[in-house]
């Protein structure tokens, strides 16, 4: 039978990467005695090789502990900017919320607007300072910082070593103390809020859900109210932390639903279950979102012959990823392949990487873009693909995706912020000193400069001190222009590109030159150009290959000149034609390296 | 009756190893001449009975420094092959020599022992340009051997050149040309420096401690050639090599005509019907293979009909006879013919001196899939 409600207690952990939140959740674990010391390793619930290998978590998952006669469910987070939306969702499951803040580094972007949020939707935030071990910890100065920051006494900011293991008794106390416990109507109708889903190979969709109202007995007949797809549910359980099936959940109680579906989309997060039928809740929980691709980029397999293997990857992956949309595109210089959109740039990076390593793929991927609003007359017209704009002025304006910017930094690299967010058209909202040395200052940007290696840019200039949260503020016109790429006059549609009619030249220059070094010399004479419309910006020119041939071929030359020529042979036939210019494989790839935006450490 | 064949000798020892040679050469082994020599002859009694009835036009002993050789020796090995194999009776022989290891003397008795056509490994005549070739001769040394070569009498003479080393210029590429020309050979081979990457210029160039040769200035170069030599009279009739009329050298003709040949010698290609094959590389190995009464081959290949069209195609395409234009479709060609790299000699095409540069263009072009 369910716990008592009173004895339930929903929290998560918000911090920042690398501020130890998963190793506090192991010594929670242990402390309960949830995980057998035998079967404990490091970073327990971070299941995903990937997740493991980027130190960080991309599903949210349940455990629940029991500790001292409570139950207490433990839902994890994700912790990156890309899933802002599913860091709310899974907010809304609990009813506190542990901010986490390393003792070294303090309070980082990301954190704070995680904070934001929780306090927000309501939650009751337990302030704990981790690392306290560390030489370099400053527990004394950061609890400082949190107490003013959250309008608290320094004395209620615990203090923590989840490596130790010190403090972590005195987490579990204050959770059971300061949080409260869930409400709920154990006989209204159901509603039970989907924070994540996942794919299993062999159960299909898991939904992970906290049930706000009602009971959700195991094996229901149930019914989303987003989708309005209905299902036969399999089972119902809890996670402690491996699965174990449970009769039912009541009101307040955090677990797993497997449901029967086939397909996330049709159990996507934010979602209420309820049941089928005349007993189901006709309102759905508040907050629900589709979720909405901020970037993309067109992904091509390296070998033309993959293109369906590609399609069937994409397929898969889209099974166990709700974000993910794509739609088929061609390019003439890259053939076929896709246009896909992605939260952000760290998403994009998950997702090929994925494609490459669990479906053995070799992919071209173009430089990310945002989606652009192009007003022609009455007309609208969503750009996802740079080539996709219309040339050169024949439009009265464009929009262009905004963001709003938090960047947290040590006071002395302002300058630095300041003069960076300037050149990526940034304009600054506001600023505020947390301590006197530390400053949080918000900018509004235009996204497609965020893609364009501005978190590297941040990061170099700031030597890793500063750190960069954002989430969508909306669109904004922009006096922006396609730049096209030219090959012996032939427009090369992969690197067109979208940019800020000040910057037009800077990157036509910048490809051409790029290209010269790249593209190998042809017969003739081969004309790199960047253009805006018909107009020339840049231009270089790859001068006429004169010779190739070997010097001399006498009889013991000769076998080895043959095999030459039909490597080279092979080359040629792997070569991709533009026009009549012959460009190698690795030219766009490398190419397209120039402009990768920015990679998360 | 089978096509004349020709036979290749390998004479693997030199004086020094130069930086930008990687044939299979070495110094410091003249110990092994004496019972290399054997193993020659021990070599062309095994290999002869595969090649009774075919008919040999030509000999040439190559290197390596042949001339490292005594020429009594080379008289017993060149007699010795007469024995095995059936040879018209003007049959050409060639050896190659490097200017340092001739005298008069030593010529005299090799055009007495049947060397007629001598092939000297000039290579430059600017001192700078042979320095960075590791080169051990001076150009004086070049001009004494050509001048001791016709004082013994030797009816053809052959001088080879290397243009694009670092460091050279048009201007010295000219002067080479002309020093060369007044000394008058029956026959010129003039080769671009090519980059191997397993020799020591290979490494250095790789290492970014030498310039890698400028393929445009050597293009020049070669025009130069083109020019320089053809104005003098000599026929250009393959891409290296330019010949006085009736100068052609008829066995190097033969491995761009597909005609057979036999390889005696460490390392040597033989080839005949669309099979080549080749013996072991060390000389070691070579001879001890050759003494347990074993033929020496390292590896083989027969060539399957696509392998053999591209031969075909690209060694005939190196000489002036050209590939008849009907193995092609229009379509492939034209634009050769358009754009001055291949002219069409009565249905033959035939690459002009543009188009002899970019030979490997041409052949991907004409023959791609």
């Amino acid at each position: 039978m369910s716990t008592e409600i009173f004895r339930i207690r929903n929290f998560c952990i918000v911090a920042h990467i690398d501020h130890g939140k998963s190793t506090l959740a192991d010594r929670m674990l242990e402390l309960t005695h949830t995980v057998d010391q035998r079967a404990m390793r490091a970073q327990y619930l971070d299941r995903m090789d990937l997740e493991r290998e980027r130190g960080i978590t991309i599903k949210a998952q349940a455990v629940r502990l029991l500790h001292e006669g409570y139950e207490l469910n433990l839902i994890d987070t994700p912790g990156h900017v890309d899933f802002t939306y599913e860091v709310s969702r899974s907010l809304a499951a609990c009813e506190g919320a542990i901010l986490l803040v390393d003792a070294a580094q303090g309070l980082e972007a990301q954190t704070l607007a995680n904070y934001h949020l929780a306090r927000d939707a309501g939650l009751t935030i337990v302030p704990a300072i981790n690392k306290i071990d560390l030489p370099a910890a400053e527990p004394e100065q950061r609890a400082e910082e949190l107490a003013r920051l959250l309008g608290a006494d320094p004395a209620e900011i615990l203090h923590v070593s989840a490596k130790t293991g010190e403090g972590v008794d005195d987490v579990l106390k204050a959770v059971i103390d300061r949080v409260p416990h869930p409400g709920g109507d154990l006989h209204a109708p159901l509603q039970a809020l989907i924070f994540d889903s996942a794919f299993d190979t062999y159960r299909g969709v898991i939904t992970y859900i906290r049930v706000k109202q009602g009971t959700l007995p195991s094996n229901a007949k149930i019914k989303m109210l987003a989708t309005h797809v209905t299902s036969e549910a399999e089972e119902t359980g809890v996670m402690a932390p491996e699965a174990t099936p449970v009769d039912s959940l009541g009101p307040g109680e955090v677990g797993y639903l497997v449901t029967g579906l086939k397909d996330v989309h049709h159990a996507k997060v934010g979602d209420t279950i309820t049941l089928a039928g005349k007993q189901g809740a006709a309102v759905p929980l508040p907050g629900y979102r589709e979720p909405k691709p901020m970037v993309w980029s067109g992904l091509y397999p390296a070998d033309g012959n993959d293109y369906s293997a590609l399609r069937e990857a994409l397929d898969r992956l889209k099974l166990s990823d709700s974000a993910l949309v794509y739609e088929p595109e061609t390019s003439q210089a890259l053939g076929f392949g896709f246009r896909v959109g992605f939260l952000g740039l760290l998403h994009m990076d998950i997702v090929r990487e994925r494609l490459e390593r669990e479906f053995d793929l070799q992919l071209i991927s173009t430089a990310p873009n945002v989606e652009f609003h192009v007003f022609r007359g009455a007309e609208e017209i969503v750009v996802h693909n740079p080539a996709e704009m219309p040339p050169g002025g024949d439009y009265d304006r464009v929009e262009e995706p905004v963001i709003y910017a938090t960047i947290i930094t040590p006071a002395t690299y302002l300058g630095a912020i300041f003069e960076l967010c300037q050149a990526r058209r940034g304009e600054m909202v506001d600023m505020e000193y947390l301590t006197p040395e530390r400053v949080e200052v918000h900018y509004l940007l235009p996204l497609a400069e965020v893609v364009f290696d501005f978190f590297d840019q941040l990061k170099s200039k700031t030597r890793g001190f500063a750190s960069l949260d954002y989430e969508p503020w909306g669109l904004q016109e922009a006096k922006l222009v396609r730049v096209d790429i030219l090959l012996h006059g032939e427009p090369v549609d992969a690197f067109s590109s979208v940019v800020h009619r000040d910057k037009a030249y800077e990157y036509g220059k910048k490809m051409t030159e790029r290209l010269k070094e790249l593209i190998p010399r042809q017969l003739f004479d081969v004309a790199i150009q960047a253009s805006i419309g018909s107009k020339v910006i840049a231009r270089e020119t790859v001068k006429a290959k004169r010779k190739d041939v070997l010097a001399k071929c006498y009889g013991g030359d000769i076998t080895r000149k043959r095999k030459l020529l039909e490597t080279q042979k092979k080359g040629k036939e792997r070569m991709r034609r533009v026009g009549k210019v012959d460009v190698p494989q690795d030219a766009f790839i490398a190419a397209l390296r120039v402009d990768e935006g920015a990679k998360k450490k | 009756m089978s096509a004349p064949g020709g036979i290749y000798v390998h004479i693997p020892f030199c004086l020094t190893r130069c930086g930008y040679c990687d044939f299979n050469a070495y110094a410091g082994l003249e110990g092994l001449r004496p019972r290399y020599l054997a193993a020659l002859f021990r070599e062309a009694d095994l290999a002869a009975p595969a090649w009774v009835g075919t008919e040999f036009v030509s000999v040439f002993l190559g290197g390596g420094t042949p001339t490292t050789m005594e020429p009594a020796d080379l008289r017993a090995l060149l007699s010795h092959l007469r024995e095995r194999f059936e040879m018209v009776p003007d049959t050409e022989v060639t050896i190659e020599a490097n200017p340092d290891t001739v005298t008069e003397a030593s010529l005299s008795r090799l055009l007495e022992a049947g060397f007629a056509r001598l092939s000297i490994g000039a290579q430059s005549f600017d001192p700078a340009v042979l320095r960075s070739l590791e080169r051990i001769h001076q150009p004086t040394s070049v001009r004494a051997a050509v001048a001791a070569a016709r004082r013994a009498g030797f009816p053809n003479l052959s001088l080879d050149l290397i243009y694009g080393a670092n460091g050279e210029s048009l201007g010295s590429w000219r002067r080479t040309l002309d020093e060369t020309l007044a000394l008058g050979p029956e026959h010129v081979s003039a080769y671009a420096l090519t980059i191997e990457p397993a020799t020591a210029l290979g490494r250095q160039v790789a290492a970014g401690q030498v310039p890698g040769p400028d393929p445009d200035l050597q293009a020049d170069m070669f025009l130069l050639a083109c020019e320089v030599l053809g104005d003098a009279g000599y026929a250009h009739y393959e891409i290296s090599n330019w010949a006085r009329p009736g100068f052609e050298c008829v066995h190097n003709l033969g491995y761009w005509e597909r005609r057979p040949y036999v390889g005696l010698g460490a390392g040597a290609h033989a080839y005949r019907d669309d099979v080549r094959w080749w013996n072991v590389r060390p000389p070691e190995t070579y001879m001890e293979k050759v003494e347990s009464g074993e033929l020496p081959i390292g590896g083989s290949e027969s060539l399957d009909p696509s392998d053999a069209y591209l031969e075909e195609v690209f060694l005939k395409l190196r000489i002036l006879q050209g590939v008849p234009a009907s193995w092609f479709d229009a379509g492939r060609y034209e634009p050769y013919l358009q754009s001055g790299l291949l002219v069409d000699d009565f249905g033959q095409l035939v690459p002009t001196e543009r188009g002899m540069l970019l030979l490997n263009e041409l052949v991907l072009g004409l023959t791609a899939g």
